[in-house]
């Protein structure tokens, strides 16, 4: 009975703060997240794919495709927003 | 505005090119034909890029395997037929609801088909994102990053990380999971609340604790936890995981009263590491859970599970080749779920999602039972 009331309370909390965690600079005016970089990209994708799995060769996958592929990546491996988006761009811009 | 430029352009050289047409010609649908032709080559156009850049995409990704398996004291059979599709639908860098299904073929020729995730994953920010549903555990590596069978590594999963191990493998709830740079270290945390797992017990002991995720909360307290990931220099990740709560006994033989069984303390304790240096591949981890004594529970005893590994993979280049090595071991309350193995195998990389494994296990448990007998495995899987 100790851990309901007080670990539901903690995480909720936990949620309202990041709801006040700012987005980058400039996002809420824009009302679009910053572009990614294709030379932040490719050091992000070399330091971080290949410590799971092996390295997919950009060309596998046609833009559309590597939109959500990276998007899950985000998710999967706890990359920034920021990350995807330059890991996006490199994907995108080598196929 | 181009297109509309281009459109007023051509209509003149076009008019100009009737005029100078004979008379006898059928100037009118030649005309009338040409515009035709140029309004359908315009729409082509728009079509060949607009999907390209829409809100709303749609991809289907996920692997599939076969596999053989040849024990000791039992004829070799093709043991393993597995379907897992992964389901992406994406709005913007709003939301993706993520799915996959684990579809496979039974010992008994029946199809078997579970959900293995369904999470709505909702982006609050570049550093936070809000997952609910059904999630593989955040609790470790191997379950949400490395079971998939294409990044596996040998053919089986480490002793004490299946399905009634040591390591929780699904849960349904909420998540808060992101990364956050501090500094030059890269961080990366994943927090859960959720149902949590149920005790099973068979003859006044607990006989397993179950964590397919469950869409009821038989002991009503949730549980909570998370991992915290720590990469001091690019490739090196040390993650922590622990959670707590409570659990109960939801299934017994004999049956439970009706009045139920009473909850008791559940806790689980982990740490991984992952080190990638080159062709070498290094990682290990450590989970433990732990139930508290009940006295007046149909199943009285604590009871505790313990499983770790330890793994080597070297590729040569030019990547086609690669050698595994792992240890893995698992203690559970009952002696003939105890195993401690050592595992070698061989793959040949088609590609770098096409890999064909062979594999040979050396297994040491409780005499006479399946977890002593070494076997030889094959698998070729496929990711998409």
């Amino acid at each position: 009975m100790k851990h309901p009331n007080k670990l539901t309370a903690l995480f909720f909390i936990i949620f309202v703060a990041a709801g006040t965690v700012p987005s980058p600079a400039g996002w809420a005016q824009q009302n679009t997240p910053p572009a990614g970089d294709y030379i932040r990209g490719v050091k992000a994708w070399g330091d971080n794919c290949s410590r799971c799995h092996n390295m997919r060769d950009p060309k596998e996958f046609r833009d559309d495709q590597w939109k959500s592929i990276v998007t899950h990546m985000r998710v999967r491996a706890g990359l920034t927003g920021q990350d995807a988006r330059d890991i996006l761009v490199f994907l995108q811009t080598s196929n | 505005m181009s297109r509309v430029k281009n459109k007023n352009r051509l209509s003149p050289l076009v008019a100009a090119t009737l005029l100078a047409m004979p008379l006898g010609t059928n100037a009118a649908e030649d005309y009338g034909s040409l515009k035709a032709e140029i309004e359908d080559l315009r729409n082509a156009v728009k079509e060949s890029s607009e999907w390209k850049n829409t809100d709303s995409v749609v991809h289907l990704a996920g692997y599939g395997a076969f596999g053989y398996a040849d024990q000791e004291t039992e004829d070799g059979r093709f043991d393993q037929v597995l379907f897992a599709p992964i389901f992406h639908y994406q709005y913007r860098e709003l939301m993706m609801l993520e799915s996959e299904l684990e579809i496979a073929t039974g010992t008994d020729g029946e199809t078997e088909v579970n959900l293995e995730y369904l999470t709505l994953d909702l982006f609050l920010n570049d550093y936070m994102t809000l997952v609910g549903g059904k999630f593989l555990s955040p609790l470790g590596q191997f379950r949400q990053n490395l079971h998939p069978s294409w990044i596996n590594k040998l053919p089986s999963t480490p002793a004490g990380y299946g399905h009634d191990g040591a390591a929780p493998l699904a849960d349904v709830g909420i998540q808060l999971r992101g990364g956050i740079p501090l500094g030059k270290m890269r961080t990366n945390y994943a927090l859960y609340i959720a149902n949590g797992p149920e005790l099973a017990a068979e003859g006044g002991e607990i006989h397993a604790i179950e964590s397919e995720g469950f869409t009821r909360d038989e002991d009503g307290d949730k549980v909570a936890g998370g991992r915290l990931g720590f990469l001091p220099v690019p490739k090196l990740e040390i993650g922590l995981s622990a959670a707590t709560g409570n659990v109960a006994v939801t299934e017994s033989t004999p049956p439970l009263p009706a009045s139920g069984d009473p909850v008791r303390d559940y806790d689980v304790l982990g740490a991984d590491l992952a080190f990638k240096a080159g062709n070498l591949d290094f990682r290990g981890e450590y989970i433990r859970q732990e139930v508290a004594a009940a006295a007046a529970s149909v199943a009285a005893e604590a009871a505790e599970w313990t499983a770790w590994y330890a793994q080597a993979a070297y590729q040569f280049t030019p990547n086609k080749l690669e050698l595994v090595a792992r240890y893995s071991d698992f203690d559970s309350p009952h002696a003939d779920e105890d195993q401690e193995q050592w595992a070698v195998g061989v793959n040949y990389l088609f590609a770098s999602n096409v890999i064909a494994k062979i594999a040979y296990e050396w297994n040491d448990g409780l005499e006479g039972e399946a977890t002593d007998q070494n076997q030889a495995l094959f698998q070729l899987a496929y990711g998409f």
